[in-house]
């Protein structure tokens, strides 16, 4: 037993446990401090009845799920009705599995990775898994019967469809700088130094990509502004409308783990993931378990830091049209992250791939052009003065007095 | 293969076959149950067929036929369910199991792009389509198979075909198992891992692909899987991977083409056209 549990398995299946386990007391929390955070920006003072600071809150709201009547409407297409909550939520925790947490851990002389699962193609382990999440949305809105569910349905596809090609180009462009799909090994070129202060993190590398995929993220997790699949005011609550009980527990879990993901995936890819600079304790010579302990931490922070900027953002941006956050999409950020990505592999061809000047001045290039061709152009007119009835063109004889 | 196995498959193809007829829908006249017990009979021939010819018992052998019976079942209901956005879910099955072999095969590159590109970005958009369509009633066509007896034929004829002659190929002989870069690797190796940029500057305008293996981790460390396929499909197969992509622009671009409106730039609006030219004034790009 002592042998297994010290094992790459055993370290492996405890982790699993561990991550999965937290996961959901986290993801509880999470609800929590949306409500706070809500709360702060409107200058209210949110939850504050359960517990002091209203920190039961999240066991409240729990256990309200847990007890309330399981409804399943009639009419809806049952097993896919039961199956939606589902798909989403399984696809929402297995993603952690590729995430390494902690560096290496030095036991008994032997380097065991805390990391559920090492793959060769962790990245794109991590991608695949986020794509299923769209079948969860898809089913739940055409099994509920429902025409606010199917139209929240469609606009999430399409939307989830759209955002996934500039996610993966950016993601592409630190592919192409690291040379491996690795997450580990992706994290251990970043710590080290230019200069001997600067961290070698990706964000200095490539801004921009980092920004974009910021942005996609938003989007990929259905949050502000792009949270037009739950849109309340046009939809009632989207995809999910009818859904109830913990099955609509299970959809919201399944988005805050996305949420969680995403950010551990971001921190890992452009912030150095588990590193923090000039702190020996997270560089990956550390291996005691007071260092595992203080990488975790450490990737922990980096993941708040972007789920808090995620929810500050819900109250400070407001939501888009749905033609907008096409035109942002594959107008926008698909030829921008495609310049990138090609400029990025012509920095690899030249050798230059860490070289922090040529990256920033292959990001400011990109970007200056964007801004150049977005500024030089006519700007559509869309929405309402899109709609109004065309002046019909006067036909020969007819108003010709004008 | 020996002729006696060859006749075997041959056999559980049949029946395999007979139990597909029987499953196919037509209209009340189904008989799902016959079906099921045929199908059912062939698959665990089939299952007992390669694990006479194989070493059973391991537990990636037993991985092997849960994934291919899941396989193999949910391709049955791909098409002989009769509402199509279970077909597709169906197929999603049949793809995460095909993965799942694939990942068996330790081709993991494949295994996820297979999830990424079918699962996730195409049968999306099958099951988008299927769902707007597909809003009430079962038309004829999803309630009736139209030629039941000779697609049966026919897939029997092509399965016998694909597995007897496929399955004279000789075994490969088994990969070795990979080493872990840094766990197994000295502490040279570890820096050469954090800084592949630094750690070869000689190397700078090289060709691309000792560029690639520069982010290879530790010397002697085999080649990663997915960067071996990522060199055939750039040196080896690059012309075919080039006329792909051609192929594939060319056909988004007579869709664009096929599904463009006719939208007038000034004049009178698209609603007022009469019926019957769109498509014809569409000005050139």
């Amino acid at each position: 037993m002592r042998e297994f549990l010290t094992s790459q398995l055993g370290v492996s299946i405890v982790l699993a446990l561990v991550v999965f386990g937290v996961m959901q007391g986290v993801v509880a929390y999470c609800i929590y401090f949306e409500r706070k955070i809500a709360a702060w920006t409107q200058d209210r003072i949110g939850p504050n009845r359960v517990g002091p600071w209203g920190l039961f809150q999240p066991v409240a709201d729990g256990l309200k799920f847990i007890f309330k009547e399981d409804v399943i409407p009639g009419h809806v297409d049952k097993p896919l009705f039961l199956l939606a909550p589902a798909v989403i939520f399984f696809v929402g925790c297995i993603g952690f599995a590729a995430i390494p947490w902690g560096g290496q851990w030095l036991l008994n002389g032997k380097l065991l990775d805390i990391q559920v699962a090492n793959p060769d193609i962790g990245l794109l382990y991590i991608l695949g898994v986020a794509s299923m999440s769209v079948y969860g949305v898809v089913l739940g809105g055409w099994a509920s019967n429902n025409k606010y569910s199917l139209y929240g349905a469609i606009r999430a596809t399409a939307q989830m469809l759209s955002y996934e090609i500039p996610m993966g180009l950016c993601i592409l462009v630190v592919v192409l700088t690291m040379g491996t799909l690795r997450l580990e090994e992706i994290i251990l070129p970043q710590t080290s130094y230019w200069l001997g202060v600067i961290p070698q993190w990706n964000v200095f590398l490539h801004p921009l990509a980092f920004v974009i995929l910021f942005i996609t993220m938003l989007a990929e997790a259905n949050r502000t502004p792009f949270d037009l699949a739950e849109a309340e005011q046009e939809l009632v609550g989207g995809y999910h409308t009818e859904y109830g009980a913990l099955k609509f527990g299970m959809f919201f879990l399944a988005e805050y783990a996305h949420m969680i993901t995403s950010s551990a995936l971001a921190s890992v890819l452009f912030l150095g993931g588990w590193h923090l600079p000039w702190w020996s304790w997270t560089q990956p010579e550390a291996t005691h378990l007071g260092a595992v302990l203080a990488k975790m931490l450490v990737l922990s922070l980096k993941i708040v830091g972007f789920i808090f900027v995620m929810m500050w953002i819900r109250w400070t941006i407001p939501r888009f049209r749905f033609d907008q956050l096409m035109r942002l999409a594959w107008k926008g950020l698909i030829p921008a992250t495609l310049a990138l990505f090609v400029l990025a592999a012509v920095l690899l061809y030249l050798g230059r791939q860490r070289d922090p000047a040529w990256a920033l001045a292959v990001n400011a290039a990109t970007l200056a052009v964007c801004l150049l061709l977005a500024g030089s152009r006519r700007r559509e007119v869309t929405g309402r003065a899109a709609n109004l009835p065309a002046v019909p063109a006067p036909r020969a004889g007819q108003w010709s007095a004008a | 293969m020996s002729t006696p196995t060859a006749y075997l498959l041959y056999a559980v193809f049949a029946l395999g076959g007979v139990g597909l007829y029987f499953l196919l829908p037509r209209g009340r006249d189904t008989r799902t149950g016959a079906g099921a017990i045929f199908g059912l009979g062939a698959l665990a021939a089939l299952l007992l067929v390669l694990a006479a010819r194989s070493v059973a018992g391991s537990a990636q052998a037993a991985s092997f036929y849960l994934f291919s019976a899941l396989a193999i079942g949910a391709a049955t209901r791909v098409i002989t369910h009769r509402k199509p956005v279970y077909s597709a879910i169906y197929f999603v099955a049949v793809v995460v199991s095909v993965a799942a072999l694939l990942v068996l095969q330790r081709a993991e590159f494949l295994a996820v792009a297979l999830i990424i590109i079918y699962a996730g970005a195409i049968l999306v958009t099958y099951l988008f389509v299927i769902m707007l369509a597909q809003q009430s009633g079962e038309p004829s066509y999803d309630v009736r198979a139209r030629e039941p007896l000779l697609a049966v034929v026919a897939g029997f004829l092509l399965m016998a075909t694909v597995a007897v002659r496929g399955s004279e190929i000789p075994d490969a002989p088994a990969p070795a198992p990979r080493k872990l870069a840094y766990l197994t690797g000295s502490g040279a190796d570890r820096d050469a891992v954090r800084s592949p940029g630094e750690a070869s500057p000689g190397a700078r305008g090289a060709a691309p692909a000792s560029n690639l293996r520069q982010g290879a981790p530790g010397a002697e460390v085999e080649e990663s899987n997915t960067l071996a396929l990522g060199a055939a499909v750039m040196t080896r197969y690059v012309v075919v991977v080039e006329l792909a992509a051609v192929l594939l622009l060319i056909s988004m671009i007579g869709a664009i083409g096929l599904s463009r409106k006719r939208v007038p730039a000034e004049g009178p609006r698209a609603d007022h056209a009469p019926l019957g030219q769109v498509g014809k004034e569409v000005a050139p790009y």
